[in-house]
């Protein structure tokens, strides 16, 4: 018997969606092991399908995106209770991703930039989205807009979670096979990654070496076999969970940590900062100081995916 | 007034609805295309380091 299930996306890209296609001819074994009641991306099926489902009838969501607005939560809340296992598909879902970093302002100050200040937009009236507005033949609705981003897990119960932006198209491959042979580990776990920090299996070479000066990435050519956080180039590998295959790596570009936090990590972008005082040279508080002052946007730096589900979470209002 | 929600519009990256109001005769007086989604991309990158740009502006469309 086929599995039923259903991919949907909240606050996102398509990123997920299109890295479940990336699967390429792997896609036509998922085929043979589900059947899929919703996905918009790739078929047309409407909410009220979804809604006309018995409770329970999905054997899985795969939901990605972030939880932004009040049809995202409307969604989630729906597939929870159609579907046996709710899974956080890709960072959005899982740690807030790049939407995420939305929570350093406000609701306000970003419906203002966009629809009042834009340099794109004609807006004469200022005219703001309206969740109710009427027209001459009746009532038209939007979602409400959050103030604050928020996690798939902080609106409804979430079972597993595959991390990444987008996750690499096998580990989304592996994971399906995981709920298709009724082999999914314990609740809450993540799935479809590593177990180890990146570091833990990067090609670069390290050698305990300290640093006295942060770079950009602009300001100094790497060296293409050392560890990128030894040159002075801020890398979020110490921090965060391996199983992306190291593609920024390989590509030259620092990792900035989409696949998440490891096990037993609350903040993931606490745990950078102390892995980055931890190479700087100088061991006293004003010394790591000065260097650490030189970071230009540390916030966005080492909570780039993750800042939704950190102990900060959003500006203060 | 007759109403018809396509809800959602599928097949392509991004949310949107589609409402149609019929009139008495059954045809189509009015239609709307609704866009409810929006992140905000246009303020989380102010004052992002330049360099840093291409690997979040990116993640706008992942289609």
């Amino acid at each position: 018997m086929k599995l039923n299930i259903a991919i949907y996306w909240g606050a996102a890209c398509g990123g997920c969606d299109v890295a479940i296609l990336d699967t390429h001819e792997k896609l036509l074994e998922i085929a043979d092991v589900v059947d899929i009641h919703l996905w918009p991306i790739a078929m047309d099926f409407k909410y009220a399908d979804v809604r006309a489902l018995a409770d329970g009838y999905l054997d899985a969501t795969l939901f990605s995106g972030a939880v932004r607005n009040s049809e995202n939560e409307e969604i989630a809340k729906l597939l929870r209770k159609k579907s046996k296992a709710m899974i956080a598909l890709g960072a959005c879902a899982h740690t807030g991703g790049v939407p995420g970093l939305a929570n350093m302002y406000t609701r306000g100050e970003i419906l203002d930039r966009v629809y009042l200040r834009s340099e794109s937009t004609n807006n004469p009236e200022g005219t703001l989205p309206a969740e109710e507005f009427m027209v001459d033949a009746g009532e038209l609705q939007l979602p409400r807009f959050y103030n604050t981003v928020k996690t798939l897990d902080q609106v409804v119960d979430v079972d597993y979670y595959i991390p990444g932006c987008p996750p690499a198209s096998l580990q989304i491959y592996s994971a399906l096979g995981l709920l298709a042979d009724d082999m999914l580990p314990k609740k809450g776990s993540v799935i479809g990654a590593g177990d180890r920090a990146l570091c833990d299996e990067c090609a670069r070479k390290k050698s305990e070496k300290t640093i006295t000066k942060i770079y950009r990435t602009h300001e100094k050519l790497p060296d293409p076999e050392t560890c990128f956080l030894e040159q002075g180039f801020i890398c979020l590998g110490p921090a965060t969970r391996s199983g992306c295959g190291s593609r920024c790596i390989k590509s030259w570009t620092p990792c900035r940590g989409c696949y998440g936090p490891l096990d037993g990590v609350q903040d993931q972008g606490i745990k950078m900062l102390g892995a980055l005082a931890s190479v700087l040279e100088p061991k006293d508080e004003k010394g790591i100081n000065a260097i650490l002052d030189t970071v230009v946007d540390p916030l966005r730096t080492v909570s780039r995916f993750s800042l939704a589900s950190s102990m900060l979470r959003r500006k203060k209002v | 007034m007759k109403r018809i929600a396509i809800d959602p519009i599928t097949r392509l990256e991004g949310h949107g609805k589609i409402t149609i109001f019929l009139n008495e005769e059954g045809t189509v007086e009015n239609a709307y295309l609704q866009i409810p989604e929006l992140r905000g991309f246009e303020k989380f990158v102010e004052g992002l380091p330049v360099e840093e740009i291409p690997r979040v502006v990116t993640r706008i469309c992942g289609v």
